[in-house]
């Protein structure tokens, strides 16, 4: 059995300060994130079990010009090889774009019998990835899993709901996403990440996907609430007064008694 | 055991410097480091002098990502409630390419792993080395973590700690009398009104020392060097003097009272604290510096004590980069006769000792000794100070000429003993 493990790489929020309410990322290196780490150490065990045969990092650059470079940890972390897809038109791209790039280089990857992802990524955590790529492969999708279980032509998983806990079976090919309980990532000692350096590793263009450059639809509205001075009124008075008082601006703003 | 050609203990200036060269001649080399990325351990909010260093890999300094050339210099000698400042601003500061750079260490360092990789070598960030491994004297690799990685050369540039070197006998464990303690905050300002408030052309920047009642007597100074959008403002102050105070003054309080100075807070309006950061800063000198190579090792930068305070100039990381330059051409020598020894590692220390770096800190030999003078940082900068009040003071008594009231302070507070005491012991610094 064949995996592939799709890794998104984002910034490293530890080290990602806010200044007047934007993100500062610049020079905040790239870091694969913690659920794909969880996605990779599962098919990790699989292969280790005798389950799976091959495990493929995949990797969309998404502007990460480094991304060759950090997907190296998957390598160190025990996946067997590993494709980076970088291109400029993919600096910035949207889940349909991404969904749309891994299904290409899924289909042309010689073999996958299970798809892998971490349910969300660390940053945006759109949660929207896995799903899409499983609908345009037309794979069943199994979310939410706590754990995988490889078995003959099927994967086994628990699901991780709110108050109940499903156990659902899918044949394979499938894609699954994992959620943190799934498994303890493992931290790559030196003599892995030196052994990752001579494992192979590809890049792909769109060209070599033979895909068009998705067209980026990103239309962000702000949901944050707008920022308001504090007005600074303080009320004097006995209790009573102050009530009055307080209700009485409260009215004057048009919070009250519209 | 596996096994490379060299082993870099630490990402800093000094070790990828040293891979840099490395990697270049085609050496197998792995940098190992122990932060998130190279760089981020560092605190330095400081200054590199390139002029010294211009010459070692001349492609790389001109596209480095240094923060704003030093175009003016200022010292200020603080008394209480008295400074004098005095400012240098010259056009040679600047002439044929600056002679120094402000520097933000992680941007600065992280960009010179990238050139390192680029030229071949692994750098491996989040990787911290446990131990150096010894066998019959000769260093023969690293254990980090669960893994024994041996190697024909290590190269310890682990820092001014020297967590590792020390265990392994190679240098002297680190005495507070040879340190200081640096710490500095980074404050967000934008590039206009820094300009304004150092009088500075677009781009171009400042370094200010100060020295006195900053640090109630005690060794050391405050500094602020001005980055491209922020500065950095923060004080150095002896170990063994910090470690002696009896009145329960802790470090952050002197920084934070020099923040609220009269003449310092207006410096700082309105900026943004964005980092706050402490670190040992070695100050003992040409003395402090150990065995610069042995069997299988070579010792750089910080860990190398190559690093000096002479009151006005402070300078570490040209010696840093200088130091990994000169070890990376003595393991090429060494690698292509095959001889890792000490014998074979021999030109590194050589190379050093004909060089600037040892030279300058042999001159500076007895500046760590002057500076345990606590006169310099109590009586001077206020003697200065009352100087030249006395001399720009109009009062309503009839004033006494200028030169007389200059002659009663220079006789009050500089024709004594003591100063005669401090001038001939500040003879050869």
């Amino acid at each position: 059995m064949d995996i592939v493990v799709c890794v998104k790489t984002n910034p490293d929020l530890e080290l990602v300060r806010v200044k007047d309410r934007v993100a500062q990322t610049e020079g905040v290196p790239y870091k694969i994130g913690d659920l794909e780490k969880n996605a990779l150490e599962a098919a990790v065990t699989l292969r280790e079990s005798g389950a799976a045969s091959n495990v493929t990092a995949l990797c969309v650059a998404e502007g990460n010009r480094k991304a060759a470079e950090d997907i190296k940890v998957a390598l160190a972390m025990g996946a067997d090889e590993a494709v980076v897809i970088d291109d400029p038109a993919l600096a910035e791209p949207d889940q349909a774009a991404v969904a749309a790039v891994i299904a290409a280089a899924v289909r042309k990857l010689s073999a996958c019998d299970l798809l892998l992802f971490g349910e969300g990524s660390s940053d945006n955590y759109t949660g929207q990835v896995g799903a899409r790529v499983a609908e345009l492969l037309d794979l069943p999708q199994i979310g939410y899993a706590r754990t995988v279980e490889a078995e003959g032509d099927v994967v086994r998983c628990e699901r991780s709901m709110d108050d109940v806990i499903e156990t659902v079976q899918a044949p394979l090919p499938a894609a699954v996403t994992v959620v943190s309980e799934v498994n303890e990532p493992r931290i790559p000692g030196l003599m892995q990440i030196m052994k990752a350096k001579s494992k192979p590793l590809q890049v792909w263009s769109l060209a070599d996907l033979d895909i068009e450059a998705p067209v980026p639809v990103r239309e962000i509205e702000s949901n944050l609430a707008e920022e308001q001075d504090r007005k600074h009124i303080v009320f004097e008075g006995t209790a009573a007064e102050q009530a009055e008082a307080f209700v009485d601006a409260l009215i004057r703003e048009g919070v009250l008694g519209r | 055991m596996e096994s490379v050609e060299c082993i870099v203990v630490g990402g800093g200036l000094a070790g990828l410097s040293a891979a840099y060269g490395l990697a270049e001649a085609g050496l197998e080399v792995m940098v190992l480091e122990r932060g998130d990325y190279s760089g981020a351990k560092n605190v330095t909010g400081g200054r590199l002098y390139v002029k010294p260093i211009r010459g070692f890999y001349p492609e790389l300094w001109d596209e480095a990502p240094f923060e704003r050339p030093v175009a003016r210099e200022l010292v200020t000698m603080m008394a209480d409630g008295a400074h004098t400042t005095v400012e240098i601003a010259s056009d040679r500061f600047l002439e044929g390419g600056p002679q120094s750079y402000t520097v933000v260490r992680a941007k600065l360092d992280q960009w010179l792993a990238d050139k390192v990789m680029e030229k071949g070598a692994m750098v491996v960030p989040n990787m911290k080395v446990d131990e150096l491994l010894r066998k019959d004297g000769r260093v023969i690799g690293i254990r980090a973590g669960g893994d024994e990685i041996g190697a024909d050369v290590v190269v310890v540039a682990e820092g001014v700690l020297r967590l590792l070197s020390s265990a392994a006998g190679l240098a002297a464990q680190p005495q507070p009398r040879h340190h200081a303690l640096g710490y500095k905050e980074v404050i967000e300002l934008p590039a206009g009104v820094i300009e304004d408030r150092w009088h500075l052309n677009p781009g171009e920047g400042a370094a200010q020392l100060f020295m006195g009642d900053c640090t109630r007597g005690m060794m050391g100074g405050a500094f602020l060097y001005t980055n491209k959008e922020s500065i950095a403002l923060g004080m150095v102050v002896g170990m063994e003097d910090m470690r002696r105070r009896r009145d329960g003054t802790e470090s952050w309080q002197l920084l934070d009272a020099f923040k609220e100075l009269p003449q310092i807070r207006p410096l700082i309006a309105g900026g943004t604290a964005a980092e706050y950061s402490a670190h040992a800063v070695p100050e003992g000198g040409i003395t402090q510096v150990p065995r610069l190579a042995g069997d299988g090792y070579v010792v750089a930068g910080d860990t190398a004590g190559l690093s000096f305070n002479a009151l006005v100039t402070v300078r570490g990381m040209d010696f840093a980069v200088a130091s990994g330059y000169y070890a990376a051409e003595a393991i090429k020598k060494a690698k292509a006769a095959g001889d890792c020894s000490a014998a074979g590692l021999a030109s590194y220390e050589q190379s050093l000792r004909s060089s600037f770096v040892l030279r300058d800190l042999e001159t500076a030999r007895n500046i760590p000794g002057v500076m345990e003078n606590p006169r310099l940082f109590t009586h001077y900068p206020a003697a200065v100070g009352r100087l030249l009040e006395s001399v720009y003071t109009v009062g309503e008594q009839p004033q006494a000429g200028l030169v007389k009231k200059a002659w009663n302070g220079v006789r009050r507070d500089f024709l004594s003993l003591a100063t005669l005491r401090d001038a001939w012991s500040m003879r050869k610094i």
